[in-house]
C-alpha cells in the first residue's frame, strides 16, 4: 500500500513540526517538511501532498497576533490551498495551525481571504500550558475525532486561544452543522461554547488547540499508573484517521 | 579615525582610573598599567577600539579572574594557597574521575556527555546566570539571558539541537516593602518581569522551559539570581570543531545595534545608582530561531568548520576566540546593522542578540547562503581567518584593533586575593516550644520557598518538541511538584523505537552556605543526585554543572565562602564519581542600600545535574499511587535545624547544620536504584525544603490519597527531636512507595541500609502521623493542598 503524502507546513519561527512529522510518520504516512519558503519559489507544489499539517507553537513570533503573518504570507497560495480543501483532501491545523486556518478563512467556510472566526487572548491574560480534558462531538463529521473516547486528555499550550465569532449567525451555523467537534470540560480560555476545535462540514479540515501529539503515548501524560506506559495515548487517533482517511 | 586615546601611555594612576570608570571598562591599575606597558613598547598610542578589546577579553565575565586565579585562604590559624582555585578543586575532581562518557569538558561553549546507547549522541548542557542585566531591566534581562545560553549550545562544537531550557531564580522576600535605591525594583516586580521574559522567549522559540526553582531570600533584594540552562543533542562526529586558515567569517542571525555595549563589563562590577539600562541587550526570539533551524541544516550539510556565539564581548569575543590560533582580519563595514549611527568600536563590541559566527571554508560559502536564504536568516561575510596570529579590526580606512592574539588571551595579570574563613555562630540546643505539627506543616507548605510554582511553570511551554516524559508538575491531578524532568528527545534524534532520555534537577542550598558554606557544597549535589534517583534515572553516570553567584570577591570573607564551596564541589564529586563538566561563576553581586550600606548576596552555588534515563516509560513520579502500598523512609535522619525553611520561618534555637554522610549515600542510592529497577517502587521522593512533613504531604495530595504513619520505627541519630524528625532538612533521605507485593523483594535488595517502614498509602484522604503512642497531627490532604497551593504571581 502507497503511503499518504503528508506536507508539514513549515514558516519562519514555526514549532512544533518535528514532533508533527513524527505523529504521521508512526501512523504510517510519508510525512515532509515543507518550508513555506520552497512553496512560494514554486519548489513545491500544495497539491502535491495527498494530507496537509499546520504545525503548533508559534510563527513569526506570533507578532501582531498569533498565526496572522503566516497566514498573510500564504496569500499568494490561497487558490491552492482552497483546491486542496475542496478536494476533500485531510487539513489539520494545531494550535498555531489552527490559528492560521481560521485567520485565513480556510476554516470553517474554506473561503480563503474571509475571515469569520479567531482565536482571542485567553482571558487569563496570557500564556497558559496545562492539561485539560475535552470532549468529543459524536455528531460531527470530523474524520479526525472519529472513533475517540467521549472524553480524553490532552495538553493546551498558548496565549491566543479564544474561540470567538463574528456574530450568533456565524455561530448557529458552525453548531447546527456539529462543526464544533471537540469542547473543553472545564473551559481554560474564555472560548464561545468551550469550543476547543472545529471542521468544516466535509469533515476535512480539522483546526483544534489541543496539542494530540503531545499525548500520543502514554509515557507522554502526567499521571503515569504504571500499566498504562507502554500503550498509545488518545492523541494517536487524529493522525491514524487522517491516514486511514486518505489512503 | 577612531578616538586614539593621545597620551594613554603617559598617564598616572588616578588619570588611568578615571578613564577607566569614564569609559566603564571595569579594569583595575594594575592591569591598566600592564596594557600601558604593551603599548609603550610597541611605541604607540592604542585606538579605542583596542582597549575596548582588551577591556571586554579581560573582564571577570569573560577570563573569569577571581575562580581561575591564585588565593591565600586563612582557615582559623592554617593557611593554604592556591594558583589557580577552580583547577585546583573543580577541574581537578573531573581529571581524576576521567570517566569516558565524557565527551567534552571545560573547553567548549557547554559540556558534553554520552547520550543513548550506541555511541552516536552527545548530551550537550550548559547553565550559567544573568543577574546585572535582570537587576536593572528584568524582561529584557531575562529574555537575552535565555537566548544567551541557547546560543551556548547552538555554539558547542558544530552546534546542538537544544531541547530543554532550565531556569532557577532567587529574588527578595515579595513582601519586602523597604524602601529602595534609585534604579532598583521591587521583587515582585523583578519576579514578575523575569518569569515574562523566561516564557516569551522559550516559547517563541520552540524550546520546552521544564525545569528549575525559585528561592527567596532577603539577600537577594538588590541582586536578583537568574540562572539559565539549555540541554541539546549532538552528534558525536559533530563535537570537534577547527578553524582552517583562509576560512571566512560569516556572522549569521540578527544584526548589531547599539543596544548591549558594556554587558561583559557591565557584570564585573558592583550595581550603583550610575548603572545604565542601555548595557542590556535587546531580545528577538524569532531571528535566533532562523538562525537555528538554518545552522542545524548547514551542520548536517557539512558546511562549516567551526562555530561560536556571540555572547558577552560581541565580535570581539566570538571572533577573538575563533581565532585566537590563526589570528582575525575583519571588516567591521560589511556588518550588517540595526542602527548606522554607530562607532565602529561598537559594532566590535556590541552585544546584540542572536547572533552566530561561523568559520566557513570558501568554497562551501554558496552552499552555506543558499541554506541560510531559504530559512530567511540574515548573514554577512565579516573577514577571514588568515593564519598570521593578529587581530587586524578595520572599518573602511581606519583602523580600529591591531593586536597580537597572544597579548590579548595571554597579557591579563593577575593577583592574589586573600581570604577567611567566616565566624558563624552555631547554637545546637533542643529547639525551641512550638505551637503544634499540624500547623507547622500548613504553615510551611504556604511558605514561599515551598509553595506550588504552578502559577509561574503554567506560563511556559514545558511540553513543546512532545519529549517531556517526566514534567514538572506530575500525579493525578498534574499539579504535583515533581523532582526531576525527563525528557526523550526523539525531536532531535528522530528515532522512535529508541525511549532513552535523560533527567534533569538541580540543587541549591544558600541557608545552609550561610552557616556552612562547604557543606552546602555537598548537600547541593546531594539533592541533585538525590532528585535524579526519584525519577529512577542512572545516579552512577551523573554529570554535574556548578554555577557560582557570589558578592566582591575584594572581600575576603566572600573568598573565604568561594573557596569551601569549591572544596566541596571537589569532594562532593569524587565521592558521587560525579563530574563536573561545565560551569560558571558570577561576582560583585553586591549593591548599596537605601541607606547607603553595603549589600551583599550569600554565597550560592547552582548545582545542575543530569543522568541517563534508559527508558522514559519506566520513570517514577512522586505521588501516592495506590492505596495499601507500604511507605518507607530511606537514609537516616540527623540533628539539625540549619538553614531549613522552619528555621527561616520561626528560628527554633538550633542551626546546627546536618554534616552529610556521603559514602552512606552512594551506597543507599545504589540500592534503591536495584529495586526501581526491579519494579519494586510505586513513587518517590526526596526530603528537602520543609523537611518529610512537606515530603509526605506532596505526595499524598498529588495523588489524592491519604497515610497513615508512625515515625516511630525511623532510622534517627540519637537525641533527635520529633521537630527535627518532620521538619529538619538533613540530606540523603527519600520516601518510598513499595509496591504490596514486592515488599518482600524491596526489603531484600535494602537489607542492612537505613530504610525503614513508615506507614501505608490509605484510600481516606488524610494525612495521620504518629511516634509510637503520640499523635503527631491529623489533617486533610485537601487542607494541605489548599494552603501549599498558592498563586505566586
Amino acid at each position: 500500500m502507497k503511503k499518504p503524502k503528508a506536507m508539514i507546513l513549515r514558516g519562519t519561527a514555526t514549532n512544533c513540526d518535528i514532533e508533527t512529522f513524527n505523529s504521521f510518520k508512526y501512523v504510517g504516512a510519508a510525512p515532509e517538511l515543507v518550508h513555506i519558503n520552497q512553496l512560494l519559489a514554486g519548489e513545491r507544489r500544495v497539491l502535491d501532498y495527498d494530507i496537509m499539517a499546520f504545525p503548533g507553537g508559534f510563527s513569526y513570533g506570533d507578532d501582531i497576533s498569533a498565526g496572522k503573518i503566516y497566514a498573510v504570507k500564504m496569500r499568494a497560495l490561497a487558490a491552492d490551498f482552497e483546491a486542496f480543501v475542496r478536494d476533500k483532501r485531510p487539513v489539520i491545523g494545531i494550535c498555531n495551525g489552527f490559528q492560521i486556518l481560521v485567520k485565513t478563512g480556510l476554516l470553517p467556510e474554506n473561503k480563503a481571504n474571509a475571515q469569520v472566526s479567531t482565536l482571542y487572548t485567553n482571558d487569563c491574560g496570557h500564556f497558559l500550558a496545562k492539561w485539560v480534558k475535552v470532549k468529543i462531538n459524536k455528531k460531527s463529521p470530523c474524520i479526525f475525532t472519529k472513533g475517540l473516547p467521549d472524553e480524553i486528555d490532552l495538553p493546551i499550550a498558548h496565549g491566543e486561544g479564544k474561540f470567538i465569532v463574528e456574530d450568533a449567525k456565524v455561530m448557529r451555523s458552525l453548531i447546527k452543522r456539529d462543526l464544533h467537534a471537540m469542547t473543553y470540560s472545564d473551559n481554560p480560555n474564555g472560548s464561545m461554547l468551550d469550543i476547543a476545535g472545529i471542521t468544516n462540514p466535509a469533515g476535512t479540515c480539522f483546526g483544534l488547540m489541543p496539542h494530540p501529539e503531545r499525548n500520543f503515548f502514554a509515557w507522554q501524560n502526567p499521571d503515569r499508573p504504571a500499566a498504562a506506559r507502554e500503550a498509545l495515548a488518545a492523541g494517536c487517533q487524529f493522525f491514524r484517521n487522517a491516514v486511514e482517511y486518505a489512503v | 579615525m577612531s578616538p586614539t586615546l593621545l597620551n594613554f601611555t603617559g598617564l598616572g594612576e588616578k588619570e588611568l582610573a578615571e578613564l577607566d570608570a569614564a569609559c566603564g571598562w571595569s579594569l583595575n591599575i594594575p592591569e591598566l598599567k600592564e596594557v600601558q606597558r604593551y603599548f609603550k613598547k610597541a611605541g604607540r598610542q592604542p585606538a579605542r577600539g583596542e582597549l575596548e578589546t582588551i577591556a571586554q577579553t579581560w573582564s571577570e565575565h569573560c577570563k573569569h579572574k577571581t575562580f581561575s586565579g591564585p588565593v591565600s585562604f586563612l582557615n582559623g590559624k592554617k593557611t593554604r594557597k592556591y594558583r589557580n582555585l577552580f583547577k585546583e578543586t573543580i577541574v581537578k575532581a573531573t581529571r581524576t574521575l576521567n570517566k569516558k562518557w565524557c565527551l567534552s569538558v571545560f573547553t567548549d561553549n557547554a559540556g558534553i556527555v554520552e547520550f543513548g546507547s550506541g555511541g552516536k549522541w552527545g548530551l550537550a548542557f550548559k547553565a550559567e546566570t544573568h543577574n546585572h542585566p535582570c537587576a536593572v531591566e528584568p524582561y529584557g534581562g531575562a529574555e537575552t539571558g535565555v537566548g544567551g545560553v541557547i546560543r551556548d549550545i547552538l555554539g558547542v562544537g558544530l552546534g546542538a539541537k537544544p531541547v530543554l531550557n532550565t531556569d532557577n531564580f532567587c529574588f527578595g522576600r515579595l513582601d519586602d516593602k523597604r524602601e529602595l535605591p534609585r534604579n532598583s525594583h521591587p521583587p515582585e516586580r523583578i519576579m514578575r518581569g523575569v518569569v515574562e521574559g523566561v516564557r516569551d522567549y522559550g516559547n517563541r522559540i520552540g524550546i520546552p522551559t521544564a525545569s528549575g526553582g525559585i528561592y527567596f531570600d532577603d539577600g537577594y533584594l538588590l541582586n536578583p539570581l537568574v540562572y539559565v540552562g539549555c540541554a541539546g543533542l549532538i552528534p558525536t562526529d559533530k563535537i570537534e570543531k577547527k578553524v582552517h586558515p583562509g576560512d571566512r567569517i560569516v556572522s549569521i542571525g540578527g544584526r548589531t545595534g547599539r543596544d548591549g555595549i558594556h554587558g561583559a563589563t557591565f557584570s564585573s562590577a558592583n550595581i550603583d545608582e550610575e548603572t545604565s539600562a542601555s548595557a542590556v541587550q535587546i531580545g528577538h526570539a524569532v531571528n535566533e530561531k532562523k538562525a537555528l533551524d538554518a545552522l542545524m541544516r548547514a551542520r548536517d550539510q557539512g558546511l562549516y568548520n567551526a562555530v561560536t556565539d556571540c555572547g558577552a564581548g560581541g565580535f570581539s569575543s566570538a571572533i577573538g576566540e575563533l581565532g585566537s590560533k590563526t589570528g582575525a582580519r575583519v571588516r567591521l563595514e560589511r556588518a550588517l546593522l540595526k542602527d548606522t549611527r554607530i562607532e565602529p568600536w561598537e559594532i566590535w563590541v556590541s552585544e546584540s542578540q542572536e547572533r552566530m559566527i561561523l568559520s566557513v571554508p570558501k568554497a562551501k560559502l554558496k552552499r552555506l547562503e543558499a541554506v541560510l536564504k531559504s530559512e530567511s536568516c540574515e548573514y554577512c561575510v565579516l573577514g577571514e581567518f588568515p593564519g598570521d596570529g593578529r587581530l587586524v579590526v578595520t572599518h573602511g580606512k581606519e583602523k580600529v584593533v591591531d593586536l597580537p592574539m597572544s597579548f590579548l588571551h595571554g597579557g591579563v595579570p593577575n593577583f592574589e586575593k586573600p581570604a577567611v574563613r567566616r565566624k558563624v555562630r552555631i547554637s545546637s540546643g533542643p529547639p525551641a516550644a512550638h505551637a503544634g505539627y499540624g500547623l507547622i506543616l500548613k504553615e510551611l507548605l504556604a511558605h514561599p520557598n515551598v509553595c506550588s510554582r504552578h502559577s509561574v511553570i503554567t506560563q511556559y511551554d514545558h511540553e513543546v518538541q512532545g519529549g517531556t516524559a517526566i514534567k514538572p508538575l506530575q500525579g493525578r491531578y498534574g499539579d504535583g511538584p515533581g523532582d526531576a524532568t525527563v525528557i526523550c528527545p526523539r525531536a532531535a534524534t528522530l528515532d522512535q523505537d529508541d525511549y532513552a532520555g535523560f533527567a534533569v534537577t538541580h540543587g541549591f542550598g544558600p541557608g545552609v552556605g550561610k552557616i556552612d558554606p562547604y557543606q552546602m557544597a555537598l548537600h547541593s549535589v546531594d539533592e541533585a543526585v538525590r532528585n535524579l534517583l526519584c525519577v529512577g534515572a542512572e545516579v552512577s553516570r551523573t554529570a554535574i554543572l556548578d554555577n557560582f553567584c557570589a558578592a566582591s570577591p575584594r572581600d575576603p570573607e566572600v573568598m573565604g565562602d568561594l573557596v569551601l564551596a569549591a572544596e566541596g564541589c571537589h569532594d562532593a564529586a569524587m565521592a558521587y564519581g560525579a563530574p563536573f563538566i561545565s560551569g560558571k561563576d558570577s561576582f560583585y553581586n553586591q549593591a548599596k542600600d537605601a541607606d547607603g550600606r553595603e549589600y551583599p548576596i550569600p554565597i550560592s552555588l547552582l548545582i545542575s545535574a543530569t543522568a541517563p534515563v534508559p527508558d522514559v516509560r519506566k520513570a517514577l513520579t512522586m505521588n501516592f499511587k495506590e492505596p495499601g502500598n507500604a511507605l518507607y523512609l530511606a537514609g537516616l535522619s540527623r540533628r539539625g535545624m540549619g538553614g531549613s525553611v522552619y528555621n527561616d520561618m520561626s528560628f527554633s534555637g538550633n542551626n546546627l547544620v546536618s554534616p552529610l554522610d556521603m559514602k552512606a549515600a552512594v551506597k543507599l542510592y545504589a540500592a534503591l536504584l536495584k529495586a526501581m529497577r526491579a519494579g519494586c517502587v510505586a513513587a518517590a521522593h526526596d526530603v528537602s525544603q520543609g523537611g518529610l512533613g512537606v515530603t509526605l504531604a506532596e505526595m499524598a495530595f498529588a495523588g489524592g490519597f491519604g497515610a497513615r504513619l508512625d515515625l516511630a520505627g525511623a532510622a534517627a541519630e540519637k537525641g533527635l527531636t520529633r521537630l527535627e524528625l518532620l521538619f529538619g532538612e538533613s540530606p540523603a533521605r527519600l520516601v518510598l512507595e513499595v509496591i504490596k507485593e514486592k515488599e518482600t523483594e524491596f526489603l531484600r535488595l535494602v537489607k542492612g541500609l537505613p530504610v525503614t517502614e513508615i506507614g501505608y498509602v490509605s484510600e481516606d484522604p488524610v494525612l495521620d502521623a504518629a511516634f509510637g503512642p503520640e499523635r503527631l497531627f491529623c489533617e486533610d490532604i485537601n487542607a494541605l493542598k489548599d494552603r501549599w497551593k498558592r498563586e505566586l504571581l
